[in-house]
């Protein structure tokens, strides 16, 4: 892998709650490089989100708190930086689109204006030649008729039209690096595959690089270059997306993968959901996040949090049993892939 | 947006009908005859009356019908206390004077309540909130005419600090002699209104837009003016309607507390004198503006949300 | 990401004996509370809010039981001491009951305007020798300020033409007070020059040794000059000399009894005719609604005075009926439309198809799901309507359109009070701040009702 274009490490938040102090980000190491995909997964509420909006400062400080680490953007330190810096990263250096595409953009504003407005703050441009490079962009991100569809209002777009609308505000400038908050989640499933295909070619033209925050396995599956897995605001198992796939070194990942349908007829079985729910992030459990759900977990898991063990290149899990003195470690986490790996 | 209108127009023709009706059944209530009045109805007027609006007839239809036909072609009729005065001469007197009052009143409390509100939500809970939401509280909790009592005095105490008059503590005529009461008028709307800005304001700076305008990395000034004012004025015109009935209705008092020759005070003493035909013409007359009013503030509203412009 | 601060090596074998199976994933770590366990809970945090409803249960208090401890009659009059403010000296001195003024042995003054026997509530005798250029007569005023340079005089008392020396009695409406006198010579035709004499004189209040015993003052005839105090009025005094604090106190009854039945009043019919559209449906439901709509239209204080004129008000009514019955036809659509609205996204919600299907009777329905959903709502509207209905009562008796006098309301009372308010301004000062108090506890209350009720609404003001 070549100098990394983004590269996180220990970043740990906080929230100031009515009900006490979340932590809802508690050291997370991730980078990516030009022109890869990286995928972060988890279930809803593991700081997928926090993560990368409290790097991009879009979280609300207070009650929002950054507690330490830091982020590199081509080396150069981001997080702490001051209020302008950031803003001139966001909307140029790094675009974003968020999950509901409905309510993202401004209902009272015309499509074509808000894209516009990300080229005069940022390229200089002035209203009438933003205006019809937004119409070029419209018709980049493939929406028919693009000249009318710039003097529209969100209200006349679907879902599908308002997610391009927001790839292409997203790439106006020309960004080197795309955060997509779950970016189909609110999407028909035959929607997603067009949005996803959009950005994966968008991609390939322009070598930048994709941060894809999900929740969905198949998702990851289409798009992803290496995946970073989630659990309570940690990172429980990094590396390329085969290696994460095929050779799970994590119980998590082993579970979002037995809760996930596939189609292939082979290897058919029902679903087994994950029981239990992540555990309350105003006190997290002093041992490993995932200990109360595990299958495997032992005694060691309650008390002490697993430190990172490396099963290849690039590839790090963190779970007690890849440890040298666990006696006799499960067979399915051992990179040796058990049943229902083969898609 | 046609149809739209049309429709509105038609809702509100059938309003009107509406609170004729419910004026004319609520008049003819009143206990003994409008006409055996001791406010000495002359005989000459009497006569006339009675032949105007059927009075020796039946209350319905005839009467009714006669009342109907004559609010339609705009004629109130005469008033019974102020011999050979049309009530229509009155309103047109009158009415531009509580009409101006009104006007500079809702134009302050809108304007006032737009700007406090956005500056209470961009300083939530610091100094200038905290201050501005306590004097809001106030505003809400304290009745008009106090508001107006408490304008007055210090009229007189202002004047009374230079010497001279500065601004008149009553009548009309004056921009001057308008400047306070219309204030005075729109000060609790204006409470209302920033109370319902603020928190416009504060649900819209949560919203996924201003995200995405922060991800866009736009500039705080850019997102504050045309992100989020724009959007959280919207819920304060679909409200000015009722607020326009208010600041009518409240003009009463303030047209009695400062003197001014309006309507509302009209309207007063036509109550007090029970002066029929004066009190119904000027229910009517209101009603119908207030109707029309509420149509207007829709319609301008339906300009300013393109979701309702388009519809 | 290891931040394990134990070294990897120092895992043992022993370190790996399997957690048992089955145990719990989840624990409850918080307690579970009622929905209205929680709201009292939230409620109670709530600083302001609890502040406000201290104040409510004491005003009600003040209301009910007021009366009962401060007994003075609100229409008893005291007319010696007429627009008193809090506080008030109410010492007076016994004097000899009035006789007419003899005249004849006053000896002339020399300096000016002079004050013959000491000025008392019972009478001002002046006397002046005479004023260079006066040649038609004099005329005496009083004043309650000081001549200022614009040589306002004040009120003008009378005329005196001839003798000498010149004498002038005042008997008009005494007050123990600060008078500023003056007297104003006339040329031969009645005109007023500039030359005038003044005086400053301070008045003693004085009351007979009957009246003092009249009035429950004194047990026996006390001797002239005798000191004793007047009634105590511990809020003053209105300009009829009746008791303010007795007054404010049934004035509250008039104006909270409106103030909280008409709001239930009204409440209640929009509930039963929001529930009937609700559940009915169909045409009664858009026959209801359509009715509804149109009486939201009439302009609400103008049809309060059209409809107080058509109930009327006899001799010797208070008028606060009509009040209450004109406030609840005008009122009841927008409760109805609230709780038809809330009924009709209940009936669609999940819980309630559930119930449907697990066979639940209507009554069942109504009584488990609909009426404690909607009841929040319903308590922070109920809580919010009680000030804009002292409102109502305050406009209309402040207009002249309320409760007829001698009923007291806080309205009425600041209607009188507006009338003095230079002079006298805690007549119109104290029913006002009552009904402020009043009006910003319910409110405050409200907020908070509402925010510990329903967490959606809170974002919503």
């Amino acid at each position: 892998m070549s100098d990394p274009l983004l590269s996180v490490s220990n970043l740990k938040v906080e929230f100031d709650t009515y009900g006490g102090v979340v932590k809802a980000v508690r050291g997370v190491d991730f980078e990516v490089a030009a022109g890869e995909t990286l995928a972060i997964v988890g279930e809803s509420g593991c700081g997928k989100s926090v993560t990368v909006q409290s790097i991009m400062g879009l979280i609300p400080m207070p009650p929002g708190r950054i507690t330490s680490g830091s982020a590199l953007f081509r080396g150069s330190e981001i997080i702490g930086s001051s209020q302008v810096d950031g803003r001139e990263l966001r909307g140029s250096e790094v675009g974003m689109i968020f999950q509901d595409p409905m309510t993202s953009l401004n209902p009272t504003m015309k499509i074509g204006e808000q894209i516009a407005e990300t080229l005069v703050v940022h390229r200089g441009m002035s209203n009438r030649d933003a205006l019809s490079r937004a119409v070029e962009l419209l018709d980049r991100v493939r929406i028919p008729e693009p000249q009318q569809r710039a003097e529209q209002y969100p209200f006349e777009f679907s879902g599908g039209m308002l997610q391009r609308a927001m790839i292409a505000t997203a790439i106006a400038c020309e960004p080197s690096l795309l955060i997509a908050d779950e970016p189909t989640t609110a999407l028909d499933v035959t929607i997603q595959a067009q949005i996803l295909d959009l950005m994966k070619e968008l991609q390939r033209s322009t070598d930048m690089a994709i941060i894809l925050i999900t929740h969905d396995l198949g998702v990851v599956a289409r798009m992803a270059d290496h995946v970073a897995v989630m659990y309570a605001g940690e990172v429980v198992e990094t590396g390329t997306a085969t290696d994460v796939f095929y050779a799970s070194g994590h119980p998590y990942t082993h579970g979002l993968r037995a809760a996930m349908p596939t189609n292939d007829p082979e290897h058919q079985q029902s679903l087994s959901p994950i029981d239990g729910s992540p555990p309350d992030l105003f006190a997290p459990p002093p041992g490993c996040g995932y200990c109360a759900r595990c299958p495997h977990a032992v005694s060691l898991c309650a008390d002490q949090p697993p430190p990172e063990f490396q099963l290849g290149e690039g590839h790090a899990v963190s779970c007690w049993q890849h440890h040298e003195a666990a006696p006799n470690p499960p067979a399915e986490l051992m990179g040796q892939t058990a049943a229902g790996t083969a898609r | 947006m046609w149809a739209y209108t049309g429709k509105r127009l038609l809702q509100g023709v059938l309003t009107v009908w509406f609170i004729a009706t419910a004026t004319f059944i609520a008049m003819h209530n009143v206990p003994g005859d409008p006409l055996m009045n001791d406010k000495a109805v002359s005989t000459a007027i009497r006569a006339n009356l009675e032949a105007k609006y059927g009075l020796d007839r039946a209350v319905f239809p005839d009467q009714y019908l006669i009342y109907l036909g004559n609010m339609v072609r705009g004629d109130f009729g005469i008033s019974f206390t102020q011999q050979n005065r049309l009530v229509n001469d009155i309103i047109r007197e009158h009415f531009p004077v509580s009409a101006t009052l009104g006007i500079l009143a809702v134009l302050f409390a809108a304007l006032g309540g737009i700007l406090w509100g956005a500056l209470t939500a961009l300083y939530r809970n610091r100094l200038p909130d905290i201050v501005i939401m306590f004097l809001v509280i106030l505003g809400i909790s304290v009745p008009s005419f106090v508001f107006a009592a408490l304008g007055q005095l210090g009229l007189v105490q202002l004047n009374g600090l230079f010497g001279r008059q500065v601004l008149p503590v009553a009548g009309w005529g004056s921009v001057g002699h308008m400047l306070v009461p219309s204030l005075v008028l729109g000060l609790s709307t204006m409470a209302f209104l920033t109370r319902l800005m603020r928190s416009s304001m504060l649900e819209i700076v949560n919203a996924d837009f201003i995200r995405t305008a922060n991800a866009k990395g736009l500039p705080p000034t850019r997102i504050f003016l045309k992100h989020q004012l724009r959007n959280a004025i919207l819920p304060v015109i679909t409200v000015l309607g009722p607020a326009i009935a208010a600041i009518t209705t409240g003009g009463f008092v303030v047209e009695l507390v400062f003197a001014i020759p309006g309507l509302g005070r009209y309207f007063v003493e036509a109550v007090q004198q029970l002066d029929y035909t004066v009190i119904m013409g000027t229910t009517v007359f209101y009603g119908a503006f207030l109707v029309l009013m509420v149509i207007v503030v829709d319609l301008i509203y339906g300009f300013i949300d393109p979701r309702v412009r388009l519809e | 990401m290891a931040e394990s601060t134990i070294a990897t090596g120092s895992v043992k074998a022993s370190d790996f004996a399997p957690l048992a199976a089955g145990r719990s994933a989840e624990t409850i770590s918080r307690p579970s509370l009622s929905y209205w366990q929680d709201a009292w809970r939230r409620l109670k945090d709530n600083r302001r809010a609890l502040i406000s409803l201290y104040i409510v249960v004491g005003l009600l208090l003040l209301t009910l039981v007021g009366p009962f401890i401060w007994t003075m009659d609100p229409a008893l009059q005291d007319l010696d001491q007429v627009s008193q403010p809090p506080f008030a000296d109410r010492s007076a001195t016994i004097a000899a009951p009035y006789s007419s003024w003899d005249t004849s042995d006053v000896a002339p003054s020399a300096d000016g305007l002079a004050v013959i026997e000491p000025p008392t509530s019972q009478s001002v005798r002046l006397s002046w020798e005479s004023i260079p250029g006066s040649s038609g007569g004099y005329r005496i005023y009083r004043n309650i300020f000081p001549i200022g340079p614009e040589r306002a005089l004040g009120l003008p008392l009378g005329d005196v033409f001839g003798g000498a020396p010149r004498f002038f009695e005042d008997r008009l409406d005494l007050e123990p007070r600060t008078y500023y006198y003056s007297v104003v010579a006339l040329d031969e035709n009645q005109r007023e020059t500039t030359a005038f004499l003044q005086r400053t004189i301070d008045v003693r209040r004085v009351i007979t040794a009957k009246e003092a015993i009249d009035k429950g003052l004194a047990e026996d005839t006390l001797p002239v000059g005798a000191e004793l105090r007047l009634t105590a009025h511990p809020l003053g005094t209105d300009y009829l000399g009746r008791d303010l604090l007795a007054r404010l106190m049934h004035g509250a009854r008039t104006s909270l009894f409106i103030g909280i039945f008409a709001p239930i009043l009204y409440v209640l019919i929009g509930i039963s005719v929001g529930s009937i559209a609700g559940f009915a449906g169909g045409r009664l439901d858009q026959l209801l609604m359509r009715f509804a709509d149109f009486v939201v239209a009439l302009p609400f204080l103008l049809f309060m005075i059209v409809f107080k004129i058509a109930f009327g008000i006899g001799p010797g009514e208070s008028g606060i009926f009509p009040m209450l019955i004109a406030m609840v036809i005008l009122l009841w659509p927008a409760t109805a439309r609230l709780v038809r609205g809330q009924i009709l996204s209940i009936k669609n919600q999940g819980y309630v198809e559930a119930s449907k299907l697990l066979g639940a009777s209507s009554g069942y329905l109504i009584g488990r799901h609909m009426i404690p959903n909607t009841l929040g709502v319903i308590l922070v509207t109920l809580t919010f309507a009680v000030p804009s209905a002292i409102f109502t009562e305050a406009f209309l008796s402040f207009i002249g359109m309320g409760v007829a006098p001698p009923t007291p309301s806080w309205g009425s009372m600041c209607n009188e009070g507006l009338k003095t308010m230079l002079t006298t301004p805690h007549e119109l000062i104290f029913p006002a701040l009552f009904i402020s108090i009043t009006v910003l506890a319910f409110n405050l209350l409200g907020d908070g009702l509402r925010d510990a009720l329903d967490a959606r609404m809170r974002s919503r003001e």
